[in-house]
């Protein structure tokens, strides 16, 4: 599962963000925030609520821009170019960095329309084409078998561990170069959480990942790469492995052994 | 099986069953006699509570059927003269005359529906429009003027419309619009029989104009409140897979709404329905049906509220409240109308 440790020098970062500020109004929820996301590598966010992580991923789709008060200052560069530009196509950019969200959250129409609806958006493909691509979203979200008798049927109908893959088959049916996945187990029972890592471990063959999650073992048994933030600050960042066995600093060792947050 | 068996023993450790969930509250630090004796009054207390809150309630909901079976009943008996004089023939009739006490449903009915559809027509995506933008795109310091506006606009009294509409509307519509109006479809089909004839100012589309804006603050603000219960993080996820703002709110927030926003427009409907006032003032009070919109006509509250103090003879009476009759089972297949449709909006869903 793990991957083997590659330098992170010798990956082109898919993502990069330097001296990234973000305030929620005067509150400044990130400092000077640096780091980089390997190309098709999981990277995993950990640290005490509030300590920016679910901020920094809302930075990296503009998915803040849609609340007024809420600014970012400072660099994020998707393979070269800055997202935080203004002239950016914010439509685009989410659709290039799709988003997994702490709840499911399937949109009122059937299974069906839940993945189709995406894919009709910027692609015009045929009636055969379409249900082509329905299909390879929801085998590759591992929800194929349990659905394919009911594609008609509405996605609230679904359990919350379906639901859930329904929301990553829906990233992943839009075809996104990142995906930023935002506690995305903290609602499912831990056979769907079971089924959405290994998933999550499939998808990072294609896709660069961001994963914010609580549990620490999640953070081990899927990403690449861990950070460690605390207080807006970006602590430690290094391969997971060396992260939690060989923790630099005494606040990421503190974390992640349970003596606070 | 072995799940539930421990849950088995402890229960029997605590005491006799019947003694019920109450008993694990007291029964900790407390000798058991002076436990069961105060469980027992806190229990029999409780019940009466609970048997006065049961009976009050009820009589509430009863109370709601006794007065909608009496408006039924009374509206019915007094329609009788009426249904004995004219039977099925008062609702396709057009004949509206007093003097030899011959009446016709015919005008109120078209009149009633006409205004309403003309009103919906106006009012439904003007609200929704507001309420789209209220929601969604208004920048923060509009948004509280701009919601007052519209509750304020809901509570300008329907007589104060009905003088606006008479000495406003109707004269700019008579000298403007409806000139314009028939000059510009003259030649065209369809349209120029629905803008046909001498512009009076008053008539059908005055009054569905003025019903829209009455009803429009409703549709409005219900919207606004329902679109507001849609979960943001719904919305962002809508926008994280690059849908634009109208992209949302047509796949995403309608749809997460209707039945909210339905309810709403039924509500609406049901208000242009039977509104009286205002609509009395501008719609020209004539009994006959006109191909023409611009044309004067009446509805069913219009004229029940412009003839009953000269309606004399039990016949004209109870032909105005065969109307009102009328107008009830109207309003009552309307609402049916929104069940059916919400149900099966759903079915289709398979929710």
């Amino acid at each position: 599962m793990m991957a083997t440790p590659v330098p992170t020098a010798d990956l082109p970062n898919k993502i990069t963000v330097r001296n990234l500020d973000f305030f929620y109004g005067d509150h400044r929820a990130l400092k000077d925030v640096t780091i980089g996301l390997p190309t098709n590598r999981v990277t995993a966010f950990i640290g005490p609520s509030g300590c920016g992580k679910s901020t920094l991923l809302r930075v990296l789709n503009r998915m803040y821009d849609l609340y007024p008060k809420q600014r970012a200052e400072g660099e994020v560069l998707l393979d070269g170019e800055n997202i935080l530009d203004p002239r950016v196509d914010l439509n685009l950019l989410r659709a290039r960095v799709g988003m997994v969200f702490q709840k499911p959250t399937p949109f009122p129409m059937s299974i069906y329309d839940n993945i189709a609806f995406g894919i009709r958006l910027y692609e015009k493909l045929s009636k055969s084409a379409l249900n082509q691509r329905v299909e390879d979203a929801l085998r590759g979200a591992a929800l194929w078998d349990e659905v394919k008798d009911k594609l008609h049927m509405s996605g609230l109908g679904l359990s919350g561990g379906q639901q859930q893959r329904l929301c990553i088959a829906r990233s992943v049916a839009i075809q996104p170069e990142v995906i930023l996945f935002d506690e995305p187990c903290s609602a499912l029972d831990p056979i769907s959480t079971a089924k959405v890592e290994e998933l999550i471990d499939e998808l990072s063959e294609r896709y660069t990942i961001a994963i914010v999650t609580h549990n620490m073992q999640q953070a081990v048994r899927v990403s690449d790469y861990t950070a460690f933030m605390y207080l807006g600050e970006l602590v430690e960042f290094g391969e997971t492995d060396a992260v939690f066995a060989n923790p630099r600093e005494k606040r990421t060792q503190d974390y992640i052994t349970g003596r606070f947050g | 099986m072995t799940a539930t068996q421990p849950v088995l023993e402890k229960s029997g450790a605590r005491g006799p069953a019947k003694e019920g969930p109450m008993a694990d509250i007291a029964w900790s630090n407390m000798p058991a006699d002076a436990a069961q004796t105060d469980r027992a009054r806190v229990l029999k207390k409780l019940g009466l509570h609970d048997a006065l809150f049961r009976k009050l309630t009820f009589s509430a909901a009863i109370v709601v059927l006794l007065l909608l079976g009496g408006v039924i009943l009374s509206l019915v008996q007094g329609s009788l003269p009426a249904i004995k004089a004219f039977g099925f023939g008062f609702l396709t009739s057009q004949a509206w005359n007093p003097v030899s006490e011959i009446f016709g449903a015919t005008p109120a009915i078209y009149g009633t529906v006409v205004t309403s559809l003309i009103a919906m027509m106006l009012a439904v995506p003007v609200g929704l429009g507001v309420a789209v933008f209220l929601t969604e795109l208004c920048p923060h310091p509009l948004r509280r003027p701009i919601g007052m506006a519209i509750e304020l606009l809901a509570g300008i009294p329907s007589i104060i419309y009905g003088i606006w509409g008479l000495f406003m509307l109707a004269p700019f519509l008579q000298q403007y619009a409806q000139p314009a109006l028939i000059s510009a479809f003259a030649d065209v089909p369809v349209l120029s029989t629905l803008f046909a004839g001498p512009p009076y100012g008053i008539g059908i589309m005055t009054a569905g104009l003025i019903l829209g804006v009455m009803v429009l603050p409703f549709i409005a603000s219900i919207s606004r409140d329902v679109f507001d219960t849609v979960p943001p993080v719904l919305k962002e996820a809508a926008s994280g897979v690059g849908c634009t703002t109208w992209e949302v709110v047509r796949h995403v927030v309608l749809p997460y709404t209707k039945t909210g926003v339905i309810g709403g427009v039924m509500l609406g409907l049901g208000r242009a329905l039977g509104e009286t006032m205002a609509v009395t003032f501008v719609i020209g009070n004539a009994h006959k049906i006109s191909g023409s919109l611009i044309a004067p006509g009446t509805t069913i509250s219009a004229t029940i509220a412009n003839e009953f103090t000269e309606a004399v003879g039990d016949v004209y009476t109870s032909a105005l409240i065969e109307l009102g009759l009328i107008l009830f089972v109207i309003t009552f297949f309307v609402l049916a109308f929104a069940r059916l449709l919400l149900t099966r909006i759903e079915r289709k869903e398979g929710a």
